[in-house]
């Protein structure tokens, strides 16, 4: 602009630093707006449904819905899942994120991708892929057979499943962290006179917390409503193989519109406590560093 | 000796960071690792840390010979740059962390962190956290952590890298105060020639991974033994210059020489001249010390206690070019500092003609000064000063190459077309002839002849052997001013006629190790062995085609059957240095 400001143009007021201009202003509400209309119509209001159809009976109804032993059994099933996947895979996790942030190794590329490869996955092939392995036409399907044991349509198969989707979750979000804070604490401890196990737990695990939380949490929160990956598996028995939420698909299905949107609910509520959680990490996480 | 580091060599993708380092460190000593980035001082530092192992040679400490023994066993405390502290511990914590490992009691640990705490002056920071203290005491906390344990030695990594200036001196005078007082070995590592000045009792610098020189400050600075040191260590200006009777020529002076004057013949030399020992004057009647050149002023810089110019010398005398300032541009200036009180006696502005004087001169004891590509025409001799091993020394030399025509260079009986002095090193291409050329040469004078191949590169590995004992103490002088300047392995060939239950074993064996001290003791350059049964030139050319990337040092002394004998040597793909010395 060769040095002379342009005045009354909308260019030239809003691009004046530190001035607040009235172009100015206008653009700032305008993204504000933009932003909290599109959250409104795809979030907010999908939201408030569940709630307004939950409760659209009463409160009554809504907690007859839980009395369901189906119900019950679908929570509990969703619940051991999460408790047993969510450990599994912090510890495969930290184990991934150590190799791939602290040693140099043949095959360390590899290994990256592979822990992508959930992510880029349909959730539907990733259960397949069991079926494929351990269903009765499989491969390994006459041997568990044999032996009676059955992983397809049953506990272990939708441990399987969901431990293949969401083992992505804590390993992506410790790698960045450990190789940006780098090796000087441990070798610190080492010099000092600290060995392997107390290092870890002294320095190394403290070090990468807020990250390690952090991952657990997404992990939880996609262990608990993934939805393709499991139904692929489960086989849909009701009261012993159906997870929340394939239960609530079924409710749905069925016309039972406050029991689905009840369970619904409750997810939720879950996903939303998960969520609280993230940021309460987040925060003191940031607060810390 | 506390430290004491012998031939330790580190391979990183197979080239070496860090390259045959000896090295004792005395009780109590304040040892500093002076070097550029990438000279491997930080890797030997985690050698002897035991953070990283070493591919060859021992650590021991305190005479317990620690190679192989676990960092955390070896008790030494270690500071590093970003600090390290456990930034989730309190600072009492982060210090009684090594206490805490060795299960002392609660009681002890609180009055030995009263201790620490009071020796880094930081005394009631105990519950703070790393965040909330400033770099300088986070630093301080490091250092106090790291003597918790009381380790033997401590080590330190450029600890005050990420500090700003006045921080920096307060630290270092803490640190230096801390260290008399415990009376710890302490090798501290830096690329700041100002910081290893201000602390050290001794300096080591390192480059390419070899430690080049030892020494206290001073006297590396006043009479360092190589450029890189010279030039690293404070500013210097490089000149050629010739060794005469009467002392050392440099430009339009002769400069009586304090370093030993008798003996050699007359010979160029490389000499350092300080910026401050450099006078200007109007005239040249003006100067009070011997004149060199006159020169125009380019560049005046206040500097505050100092001022520093650049003065770009006038050519003067064909013997005494001024090679470097210790910057990389391709017409050197020379460097010049003057105090206040000699701005006083003659200001100066940019543009200026002034007369150039020296008041002390340095004369380095390398025996490589500058090159000169020899060949029958001026194309080839241009050609050959192309070549990239010698494009590459010679940058990595400071140094200057120059041609010389010999038509009938080869030619039985004919004589030289120059005058029959040569000066520096010679340099010819190998091939079919060389051997020839070799000998024609160095029947003329020629002392120190470089055979090079087209397209031979920087070296990984010297062969060094010599024909002949009076062509041993050149060789190995040449062979370790080489190895300075290339990153690569020396290796002595030693080679007994006949086979392995020859009579000559013994002799063989007694050579190579006084090869070996006498390497180390006058050069200090640290060299493997190998010992090779059968002829001499027969096994070296063996040597030599095992593995491309080698280089072959060879001192001969007679010239008998010089072109049979090295015929087959002087053709391969591999450069070949030849020293000769002494009469047969």
């Amino acid at each position: 602009m060769a040095g002379i400001p342009i005045t009354g143009s909308l260019v030239g007021d809003s691009s004046r630093p530190g001035q607040r201009t009235w172009a100015n202003a206008i653009v700032r509400w305008l993204f504000i707006c933009i932003s909290l209309l599109f959250i409104a119509a795809v979030l907010l209001a999908p939201l408030a449904t569940v709630f307004i159809m939950a409760l659209s009976r009463g409160i009554e109804a809504y907690l007859h819905a839980f009395a369901d032993p189906d119900t019950l059994a679908a929570i509990r099933l969703t619940l051991i899942t999460a408790a047993v996947v969510v450990p599994v895979n912090t510890v495969f996790g930290l184990a991934a994120a150590w190799a791939i942030a602290k040693f140099e190794f043949r095959g360390k590329s590899v290994l990256i991708t592979l822990i992508d490869l959930p992510l880029a996955i349909s959730p539907v092939i990733s259960g397949m892929i069991f079926v494929l392995l351990f269903g009765l036409h499989g491969w390994f399907g006459v041997w568990l057979q044999e032996h009676n044991l059955s992983i397809i349509f049953a506990l272990p198969g939708i441990m399987l499943a969901t431990m293949f989707v969401t083992f992505p979750y804590v390993a992506r979000e410790l790698i960045p962290l450990m190789q940006q804070l780098g090796n000087n604490e441990e070798e610190a401890a080492i010099t000092l006179g600290a060995g392997g196990w107390m290092t870890f737990f002294r320095v190394t695990l403290p070090k990468v917390r807020w990250g390690l939380v952090y991952g657990m949490v997404l992990c939880n929160a996609r262990a608990m409503g993934e939805f393709g990956a499991v139904s692929v598996v489960s086989g849909h028995i009701r009261g012993l193989t159906n997870t929340m939420p394939l239960h609530i698909e079924i409710l749905y299905n069925e016309y039972n519109f406050v029991g689905a949107f009840a369970v619904a609910s409750l997810l939720t509520l879950l996903a939303a406590v998960t969520l609280v959680i993230k940021t309460l990490v987040e925060r003191t996480g940031y607060r810390r560093r | 000796m506390s430290i004491v580091l012998d031939q330790v060599t580190k391979h990183y993708a197979g080239l070496p960071v860090v390259n045959d380092v000896s090295l004792d460190i005395g009780d109590g000593e304040f040892f500093v690792l002076l070097g550029p980035s990438g000279s491997g001082k930080s890797t030997l530092l985690r050698a002897i840390a035991g953070l990283s192992g070493v591919d060859h040679g021992r650590i021991a400490l305190h005479g317990r010979d620690v190679t192989h023994v676990a960092a955390r066993k070896r008790g030494v405390g270690l500071v590093f740059q970003n600090y390290a502290l456990f930034q989730h511990m309190t600072v009492a914590d982060n210090i009684e962390f090594a206490l805490r490992v060795r299960r002392m009691r609660a009681k002890a640990r609180r009055e030995r962190r009263r201790e620490l705490l009071r020796l880094v002056a930081l005394e009631g920071m105990d519950e703070r956290l790393p965040a909330q203290l400033s770099g300088g005491q986070q630093q301080r906390v490091a250092v106090a952590r790291a003597l918790a344990h009381k380790p033997e030695v401590l080590l330190l990594d450029e600890p005050f890298g990420a500090l700003d200036a006045k921080i920096r001196e307060e630290l270092r005078r803490t640190i230096r105060q801390v260290q008399r007082e415990l009376g710890i070995t302490t090798v501290l590592v830096t690329h700041d020639q100002e910081e290893a000045f201000a602390m050290a009792d001794r300096i080591g610098i390192m480059h390419l991974g070899r430690l080049l020189e030892m020494g206290a400050p001073h006297e590396l600075y006043s009479s360092p033994a190589t450029r890189f040191v010279a030039t690293f260590l404070g500013a210097a200006n490089l000149f050629l210059a010739r060794r005469t009777p009467d002392g050392i020529q440099i430009g339009a002076t002769t400069v009586a020489a304090a370093e030993r004057a008798g003996g050699e013949r007359e010979n160029e030399v490389v000499t350092v001249v300080r910026p401050e020992e450099v006078e200007l004057a109007a005239t040249r009647a003006a100067l009070s010390s011997g004149y060199l050149a006159s020169g125009t002023v380019d560049e005046v810089v206040f500097t505050g206690a100092l001022e520093r110019l650049r003065v770009r010398l006038e050519k003067h005398q064909e013997h005494t070019p001024l090679l470097s300032s210790g910057e990389a541009d391709s017409t050197p200036t020379l460097q010049v500092t003057r105090t206040q009180h000699e701005q006083r006696g003659f200001e100066v502005r940019p543009g200026q003609q002034v007369a150039v004087g020296v008041r002390r001169v340095h004369v380095l004891p390398t025996p490589l000064s500058s090159f000169t590509a020899c060949a029958s025409s001026a194309a080839r001799a241009e050609a050959l000063t192309h070549q990239p091993l010698l494009a590459e020394l010679v940058a990595r030399m400071k140094t200057r190459i120059g041609t010389r025509i010999e038509p009938q260079l080869g030619l039985a009986d004919a004589p030289c077309q120059g005058r029959d002095t040569f000066v520096g090193t010679t340099v010819i291409s190998s091939g079919e002839l060389c051997a020839q050329e070799a000998e024609w040469l160095l029947r003329r004078g020629a002392r120190d002849l470089l055979a090079l191949p087209p397209q031979a590169q920087v070296p990984h590995r010297v062969l060094i052997h010599w024909v002949g004992e009076a062509a041993r103490s050149a060789t190995l002088a040449i062979s370790a001013s080489v190895l300075r300047h290339v990153p690569a392995e020396a290796v002595y060939v030693g080679i007994v006629p006949g086979d392995a239950a020859g009579t000559g074993h013994g002799q063989g064996m007694r050579e190579l190790l006084d090869a070996r001290s006498e390497a180390q003791a006058a050069h200090g350059l640290d060299m493997r062995t190998e010992l090779h049964y059968g002829e001499g030139e027969r096994q070296l050319a063996l040597r030599l085609a095992e593995a491309p990337g080698q280089m072959l040092i060879l001192g001969v002394t007679a010239l008998a059957d010089f072109t049979t004998r090295f015929q087959a040597l002087l053709q391969g793909p591999w450069p070949v240095l030849i020293v000769r010395r002494g009469r047969a």
